[in-house]
């Protein structure tokens, strides 16, 4: 019963902080709102008993991810005198239809569908040694070429935010 | 109990804001931010079918770590790109950098 109730309260702050991501005027209330939103996110998968993925959630996103989203948003700011600037396009109407039809057909499907066994109603869980041995006894490959990956995608980021000579 | 429901409705609420996000907002920062939002809500649903319909097998969890990692690479590349973009355009509005438009 208490775990519910918090779900509940968590779930709303998670939906509100998205909210706030989404809707705010301002670019840097927005960053913060997604802070919030992430942590949510990993707090859900702490109520999901899957502790490795919202450590790796809350290290991750909630740090270094937002970090790297502040300062780019410091960098790039075009007023600096933090005047609320324009943020939304033109688009919104659309926006808002496409974002409402995928929700309606997402809640519509994630109801209406009985889930198989599903008897128990209750997340199982997931040990941090289960999903070691899947990652690297199943899924070696990948894991391999995902830090090739995250190596290139490194010094692409560096080679591009370069300041060159005679720039 | 928690049902398995409640979480695809809030994953479902999270990235259809994710989609009006990406539709909607002008600044690219702001954009990315939106995607990130919507490639959380994916991890959720992959990570909540994981714990309450495959507890043996568990792919989602570990493709969750995937999308992590993949996310990672893609906001670092991003800013490299909205950083240079800044320095040679002088704006972060996508609605500006239209050069490769017909």
């Amino acid at each position: 019963m208490a775990t519910e109730v918090l779900w509940w309260i968590f779930a709303i702050i998670t939906v509100a902080a998205t909210a706030g991501t989404v809707f705010s005027k301002s670019v840097i209330h927005s960053a913060i709102f997604l802070i919030g939103s992430l942590a949510g996110v990993g707090v859900m998968y702490v109520f999901l008993v899957v502790d490795f993925l919202a450590l790796v959630q809350f290290l991750i996103y909630g740090g270094a991810v937002t970090v790297l989203i502040l300062l780019a948003l410091m960098v790039t700011r075009a007023d600096p005198t933090g005047r609320p600037e324009d943020t939304d396009g033109p688009q919104k109407p659309f926006g808002v239809v496409v974002g409402g039809a995928i929700m309606a057909i997402l809640i519509g499907v994630a109801v209406s569908t009985s889930w198989p066994n599903d008897v128990s109603d209750k997340a199982h869980g997931i040990p941090i040694d289960t999903i070691s041995q899947k990652l690297f006894i199943d899924f070696g490959p990948p894991f391999v070429i995902a830090s090739a990956l995250l190596l290139v995608a490194l010094i692409g980021a560096i080679i591009l935010a370069r300041h060159e000579e005679g720039e | 109990m928690v049902p398995l429901e409640n979480y695809l409705v809030l994953s479902a609420i999270m990235f259809s804001l994710g989609v009006y996000g990406v539709l909607t907002r002008r600044n690219a920062v702001l954009i990315l931010m939106s995607v990130e939002l919507m490639l959380n809500a994916v991890s959720l649903n992959f990570v909540a079918f994981a714990s309450y319909l495959d507890p043996s097998k568990i792919i989602g969890a570990v493709f969750a770590v995937f999308v992590i990692t993949v996310a990672a690479a893609e906001v670092g590349l991003a800013l490299a790109i909205i950083i240079r973009l800044y320095r040679n355009r002088s704006t972060a509005n996508v609605d500006e950098v239209a050069t490769l438009k017909w």
